[in-house]
């Protein structure tokens, strides 16, 4: 179990002045800022449980996670693994055993060799025996499919296939707990689905507690139940995935292809939309709706038989539309926005035979 | 510690295997260092050519001096190169995180990974320079001296490795230590020559603030003027404790405040 109790991490941060002179006055006075990165966190993650963790840039997510690891201190408050804490020196080593982490902007593969000397070396670090360390590597191996690249020096590896190796790397000790930092930055949506996949195999194989921080939401829908969302070093929701998207309604936008232009206005009659937009005079057709309002079968099944559909698309609302309308709730100022910025990367969604779509993106 | 102690050779094999995959590199990094040694006795060469001695100190004598500073130099360079990284950039941009959350000693686990064989180089321009410049010091070379040096030397590689970790340790506050580290650590160079004709003051300060002189040069002083030389051992020894401990204080102190860097 994992325990965060009202945890704080400050940083200070020295006052620049403006040009050379004011540089060269910072050199000598001891003024500085205190940022509050994290201010006062608190929450529990029991075993094998897999938990999003969210906000804006500069958030305190990674500080958080940091802390986690046992790669900072924090200023006050207390990190339990297990009942240890991961930063205190008598600690570390005992609770370090028990944890995996992969940051994705950062490697701990060495460069120059191939993968094998890296899990070789991991395997005396972390007291894997011989039998075990074969097993698991086998497991890996394939679960993450690696098996093309293994021999290859790490510097020649693609992100994806860096990634994947890293990820081996995190898992090698089977750790407990698995900390994933931004593990799908940078690549590209199939390869990211792949990477997905294979964190939730393992997941299911060796039931690892999973705590992610990503600024593409659509991770966090296919990988975890609950979510919690930071802002500002403070913990702004915390609670499962599916509450966060009834709170605010489950709203799919519904977009018809059709030969003949829908008439907006019956349908408005009809059906209880929130919105009716077209484009090329009519032909495609987006509504948006509440689905806990509107049922998308019945508003579906009176279009199919209307009119004559080429295509139908149907997007589930993004987390980032939510968190946006939670900060919007909570009347906060959000810095730069960043959330939001990842609509762009969801993507209509292909729908099974209910109409219902499962979020591709 | 056993544990570290096991890993260590592992660590070993996997720098030279990495670094032979860039074979010539190292090469010509072998090379380079040995010539800059040898240049700079060339240096000397010609300085002490010009007056007839300083001193009781022939070329024969200087020459020696300066092979017996080489060695425990190139041993720190081997084994603690990665130490500058430290110091120029590893804290600043964040780079201990990786060894933080490995259950071993991350300042094992930051010192082991580089194994910086060119330091051969150096190491054996200062053996082969003691080789032939010994026998022409017309020092009574004894058993007791000759072990007495060997220990000073083994001593001067703590003294060096605890110097450069207590100032690059600096970086978890100041920022930009490599410069200053680089400056101190050249003066190491003065312990190359006679100290005792350099002014009282400075010679104090390579004695007893950067004790450079008590493990390179105040030795051979002993040896060449008679004196005991096992106060040397004492002193080299004094000077690699009070280092090293403040070095490994000063790094634990800052590993607590290490910041990491933002993605």
């Amino acid at each position: 179990m994992l325990e965060l109790r009202n945890v704080e991490k400050h940083f200070k941060k020295p006052i620049r002045g403006k040009g050379v002179w004011g540089m060269v006055k910072s050199l000598f006075s001891r003024k500085h800022t205190l940022v509050r990165a994290v201010d006062g966190v608190s929450f529990t993650v029991d075993d094998g449980e897999a938990i999003g963790y969210i906000g804006a840039n500069g958030a305190g997510k990674s500080t958080t996670i940091k802390m986690m690891s046992g790669i900072l201190t924090p200023t006050s408050g207390e990190i339990l693994i297990d009942g240890l804490h991961p930063y205190k020196n008598k600690e570390r080593n005992a609770v370090l055993k028990t944890i995996g982490v992969v940051f994705g902007q950062k490697t701990q593969l060495w460069y120059d060799l191939p993968l094998t000397e890296t899990y070789e070396l991991l395997r005396y670090i972390y007291d894997v025996s011989e039998t075990d360390y074969k097993r698991r590597m086998g497991e890996l191996i394939e679960l993450l499919d690696m098996s093309s690249f293994l021999d290859a020096p790490v510097r020649t590896l693609s992100l994806g296939q860096r990634m994947r190796a890293d990820l081996a790397a995190a898992m090698l000790h089977n750790p407990k707990t698995l900390f994933l930092d931004e593990p799908t930055i940078g690549l590209d949506v199939l390869v990211k689905r792949n990477l997905i996949d294979a964190i939730n195999r393992i997941r299911k194989e060796y039931n690892t507690t999973l705590i992610l921080t990503t600024h593409a939401m659509s991770d966090i829908e296919l990988l975890c139940k609950r979510v919690i969302i930071l802002d500002a070093g403070k913990v702004l929701y915390d609670g499962s995935l599916e509450s966060v998207k009834h709170m605010f309604g489950d709203r799919r936008d519904i977009t018809l292809e059709t030969a003949t232009p829908i008439d907006a206005s019956i349908i408005e009659k009809k059906f209880r939309l929130e919105k009716i937009s077209s484009e090329n005079e009519g032909t495609h057709t987006t509504f948006t709706v509440d689905a806990d309002v509107q049922p998308v079968n019945e508003l579906l099944n009176y279009l199919l038989s209307e009119y004559s559909v080429r295509d139908v698309k149907i997007v589930e609302t993004g987390i980032e539309q939510i968190v946006s309308k939670i900060y919007e709730k909570n009347n906060i100022l959000i810095d730069g926005m960043k959330i939001t910025s990842d609509i762009a990367d969801s993507e209509p969604c292909g729908k099974d035979k209910d109409g219902e779509c499962k979020s591709e993106d | 510690m056993l544990k570290e102690l096991k890993l260590y050779p592992k660590y070993v094999s996997m720098s030279l295997r990495s670094s032979l995959s860039y074979k010539a590199d190292s090469i010509i990094m072998i090379i380079s260092f040995a010539i800059t040694e040898v240049v700079s006795l060339a240096t000397i060469y010609f300085i002490v050519g010009a007056v007839p001695s300083i001193g009781e100190w022939t070329f024969e004598r200087l020459a020696f001096l300066f092979g017996f500073t080489l060695i425990p130099k190139s041993i720190d360079h081997i084994f603690t190169d990665e130490l500058w990284i430290l110091a120029y950039r590893a804290i600043r941009r964040g780079e201990l995180d990786v060894y933080l959350t490995r259950p071993i000693n991350p300042l094992f686990q930051f010192v082991a990974k580089t194994f910086k064989w060119d330091g051969v180089g150096e190491l054996i321009v200062g053996i082969v320079v003691m080789a032939i410049f010994g026998p022409q010091t017309e020092i009574a070379f004894t058993v007791g001296g000759v072990i007495a040096l060997i220990i000073c030397a083994v001593l001067g590689v703590f003294v060096f490795t605890g110097f450069k970790l207590l100032l690059a340790s600096l970086a978890f506050w100041v920022k930009y230590v490599g410069i200053f580290l680089n400056t101190i650590y050249s003066l190491s160079n003065y312990a190359k020559y006679p100290l005792r004709y350099m002014g009282k003051a400075f010679m104090s300060i390579m004695f007893y603030v950067i004790p450079f002189g008590l493990f390179l040069y105040y030795p051979i002083e002993c040896l060449i003027l008679g004196n005991n030389v096992w106060f040397a051992v004492l002193y080299s020894f004094i000077a690699a404790v009070i280092i090293m401990t403040l070095g490994l204080l000063v790094w634990r102190l800052g590993i607590k405040r290490y910041e990491s860097a933002g993605n």
